[in-house]
């Protein structure tokens, strides 16, 4: 419409403008847009010069170590000579911390969105996104300073029993609501009301002995593990938890949100309760949308560097066993970090390229999840508008 | 399922909801409550004669008459401890032996310890480096090291199934019957009086440069730095971003073309930091050669490409939410497209995108990987405007990690690592803050 407006009042110039003129604004109008189209292009090329710079230091290296190596062994000496470039337990490290954080942050994302989208009531919310947009804005240094100054030694010294509290707080709440779940789902289909109430009470009683004595069991096994060093993945995943959980609650109340209303009433007006509405109903509709969000929030982990390089305790190794979260481990970031310093001097060395070997590896896996989760929202907004 | 389970199944799944959100709130709490305490403490503490000595000799600040009169007070206090120690020192020679051998490496502890608190004894020629000129200039860390001088540390490794213990030994039982043996109970009860601790304002923090790699002084450098840094990447990003939001907003027709710069925006704002840091290293200084080596030009050009995404979100977002009339209006009174997005829409649209520029320049100041390699150095003074194109600079984020991380003495400094993370969390919590009040106040007035 403002295209067709324009037309008009160059029609009603053509009286006054001459034609040489005329064609003189129409080339500048041309030019300018141009203008502005190279600028917003400028992303574009930036980001082909980003996969061109870091694949052009990062090729010679598998030019000249192949790929085994670097896949599957997990000697890493770059600066022994002839030098070892086994990243397998470095790219390990970066899993796991990232596994970790995702199961901190997923579940915990997940329901703070669902509580600002649906639960809270406005008044609240208000004041609620203002500290979420500050955890995003912490820099990623004063998160590694507190890991490593404040987490770490609290984790050395008193490792265990955080542990054993952790897991009380975390795990009885659900314990108690299993129990009362369970016997309710067990004695269900007990016709007899006395009958059913009697048992009811008895199957709570066990199920809440089997809950207690779990919970000391375990608790009292926890409580006497020692850690050894504060610096190691379970720190780091606590830490890189805190640093995803903005991204992935904003991002799935996006979801939530685009999910309408009529949804939501439908389902009351079938007697459902809020809980069962949103986990029924929200959540399935809003599921592709939450992906997404899981998948950037785990990026922004895996992409993180200062926090891993301060407090992950910089050791290339697997950690014994594979799901033992109380040691040091090294990441590829803090890898790429660490020893540029020292590899910058030998440019063109294999210990220089290995480490662009690493960025084009972190640069090709968040280009692949970002497409996969761009895909993923704009699939989700079709299938709802198409609703 | 009866009522009653499900009832309380939807109140334990709200308190999930609303536990995670406190959670986020209590996290938040967690990480900026210590590092405020502690980082106030750089700039208020109890600071000894020690620190007034340093600030005179160092940086020329103080009444020289009230600082002599103060030190002869406390040399009057501290000459017994020399004193004894020249006693003890007389009196090693006359024994015999094998009990000399023993006291003598007990001896050079307590000298040792004795020096940390009190600063090189008279008659010492200066040292070479200024840390060591000094006796202790806080008195909490002077408090330390009076329990160092006081008891000796041991560790038990009698049982090998736990760790080892640490505990200490009395050194003046070590010395007993010696002359020495007088001088701990001595300086335990005159500590005070030789080092006259008094409530410190240092405001000097924010404005001096370091003195010997961070052991006194200030932030100043790295201050200048991370505002050099932050701005430049502004400067650059900030036009850029404006004006490719026009063009997506205003000018791009739903195509391929259109779709995949969009894709490229988001590509841009999912790569990870440290790879920025590789980029810059190998665009800007390896290929493009802006300058010999690392500069706050590099630095500051690859954080702009790292911020450039976020500010055309922004400005993306703020253009189109003004409101289609406007642009009608102008249009209708003859105005072309080319002259309203000027006279119009971008100072309609102006305080939504100054929010995203202010949120993204927070984001430049508290960067670190990119810097790494493209711009920081661990030791620098302070840069003027003429060194960005030549010099590398101190910044608070890289800083912070050198100095917790890699600095010879990280754990004597801790002070002034959590001045710099304050210093650094107030500048990008402060912009941030400035944001969601620049936004309250957007959503007010489109509101009416």
């Amino acid at each position: 419409m403002a295209e067709e407006m324009g037309k008009e009042s160059n029609r009603s110039n053509a009286f006054v403008v001459s034609a040489r003129k005329r064609a003189f604004q129409k080339a500048t109008k041309t030019a300018g847009e141009g203008v502005l189209f190279a600028i917003a292009s400028f992303v574009a090329v930036m980001v082909l010069f980003i996969f061109y710079f870091v694949a052009r230091d990062a090729i010679p290296f598998f030019q000249i170590r192949g790929f085994t190596e670097f896949f599957t062994s997990s000697n890493w000496y770059p600066a022994d000579e002839p030098g070892e470039f086994g990243a397998l337990a470095i790219i390990y490290g970066s899993l796991m911390v990232t596994l970790g954080s995702a199961v901190i942050a997923v579940p915990m994302g997940v329901a703070a969105a669902i509580c600002l989208s649906d639960i809270l009531p406005f008044s609240v919310r208000q004041y609620a996104k203002p500290v979420i947009e500050m955890l995003a804005a912490i820099p990623s240094v004063a998160f590694g300073f507190f890991a490593l100054v404040v987490l770490a030694p609290l984790m050395q010294n008193s490792g265990g029993p955080m542990l054993m509290w952790a897991w009380w707080i975390l795990v009885s709440p659900f314990l108690l609501l299993a129990s009362i779940v369970g016997s309710d789902l067990l004695t269900a289909s007990i016709k007899d009301e006395k009958r059913r109430q009697q048992l009811y009470v008895l199957f709570l009683i066990l199920f809440g002995l089997i809950a207690v004595v779990l919970l000391f069991k375990v608790g009292s096994v926890l409580n006497s593990i020692q850690i050894i060093t504060g610096t190691n993945a379970l720190n780091v995943a606590i830490i890189l938890s805190f640093m995803a959980l903005p991204t992935i609650v904003s991002v799935s109340e996006d979801a939530l949100q685009a999910v309408g209303r009529d949804i939501r009433e439908g389902s009351y007006a079938l007697g459902a309760t809020r809980a069962e509405t949103i986990i029924k109903t929200i959540l399935p509709a809003a599921s592709s949308g939450i992906l997404a969000a899981v998948i950037l929030g785990i990026m922004r982990a895996l992409g993180e560097t200062m926090v891993v390089w301060m407090a992950s305790g910089n050791s290339s190794h697997i950690p014994e066993p594979w799901f033992n979260y109380l040691e040091a481990i090294r990441t590829l970031t803090a890898t790429i970090a660490g020893d540029m310093g020292e590899a910058d001097q030998v440019t063109g060395s294999a210990r220089f390229h290995v480490l662009f070997a690493m960025g084009l590896l972190l640069l090709i896996i968040s280009f692949i999840s970002n497409l996969v989760s761009e895909r993923i929202v704009v699939r989700q907004r079709k299938i709802l508008s198409g609703q | 399922m009866n009522i009653g389970t499900r009832k309380i199944l939807d109140r334990s799944f709200t308190a999930v909801g609303i536990g995670s959100i406190i959670t986020m709130a209590l996290a938040l709490m967690v990480v900026v409550v210590p590092i405020s305490w502690n980082g106030v403490g750089a700039v208020f503490f109890t600071g000894t004669v020690e620190h007034r000595k340093m600030l005179y000799a160092e940086f020329n600040r103080g009444d020289s008459q009230d600082l002599s009169s103060e030190v002869a007070s406390s040399e009057r206090y501290r000459s017994k401890v020399y004193e004894l120690l020249s006693t003890f020192e007389a009196e090693l020679e006359t024994m015999a032996p094998d009990k000399k051998m023993e006291y003598t490496s007990k001896y050079s502890q307590v000298k040792i310890a004795l020096q940390a608190l009190l600063g090189p004894p008279p008659g010492d020629t200066a040292p070479m480096l200024t840390r060591f000129k000094y006796g202790q200039t806080r008195w909490e860390k002077a408090e330390e090291r009076l329990h160092e001088l006081l008891y000796e540390s041991k560790w038990d490794n009698s049982n090998p199934e736990i760790m080892g213990k640490e505990y200490f030994v009395s050194r003046a039982v070590a010395f007993e019957g010696t002359s020495l043996a007088a001088l701990f109970p001595y300086v335990k009860y005159n500590i005070e009086k030789m080092l006259l601790p008094e409530f410190t304002f240092y405001w000097g923090f924010i404005t001096d440069s370091s003195v010997d790699s961070h052991f006194f002084g200030g932030i100043w450098p790295e201050i200048k730095g991370t505002f050099f840094l932050a701005l430049g990447a502004m400067l650059f990003a900030f036009p850029l971003g404006v004006i490719a939001a026009v063009y997506f907003t205003e000018y791009a027709k739903p195509g391929f073309l259109n779709s995949t710069l969009r894709s490229a925006n988001s590509t841009l704002a999912g790569v990870p930091s440290i790879v920025f840091g590789m980029f810059g290293l190998a665009f800007f200084i390896n290929t493009l050669k802006v300058s010999e080596s690392k500069s706050v030009i590099a630095g500051s050009l690859t954080l702009a490409i790292m911020i450039l995404p976020t500010i055309i979100r922004a400005a993306e977002e703020a253009i189109l939410s003004v409101p289609k009339t406007y642009r009608e209006a102008s249009l209708s009174l003859g105005s072309t497209k080319w002259n309203t997005i000027p006279t119009v829409i971008l100072p309609a649209a102006l305080p939504g995108i100054l929010t995203g520029g202010v949120i993204s320049l927070g984001r430049a100041a508290g960067e670190t990987a990119p810097i790494i390699f493209t711009a920081a150095v661990s030791v620098g003074s302070a840069i003027g405007l003429a060194d960005v194109f030549s010099s590398p600079t101190p910044a608070l984020s890289w800083n912070i990690y050198n100095l917790a991380s890699e600095h010879e003495a990280a754990a004597q400094i801790r002070h002034v690592q959590y001045g710099m993370v304050l210093a650094l969390l107030t500048i990008v919590l402060l912009l941030n803050l400035s944001a969601i009040v620049l936004r309250a106040r957007i959503s007010k007035k489109l509101k009416g």
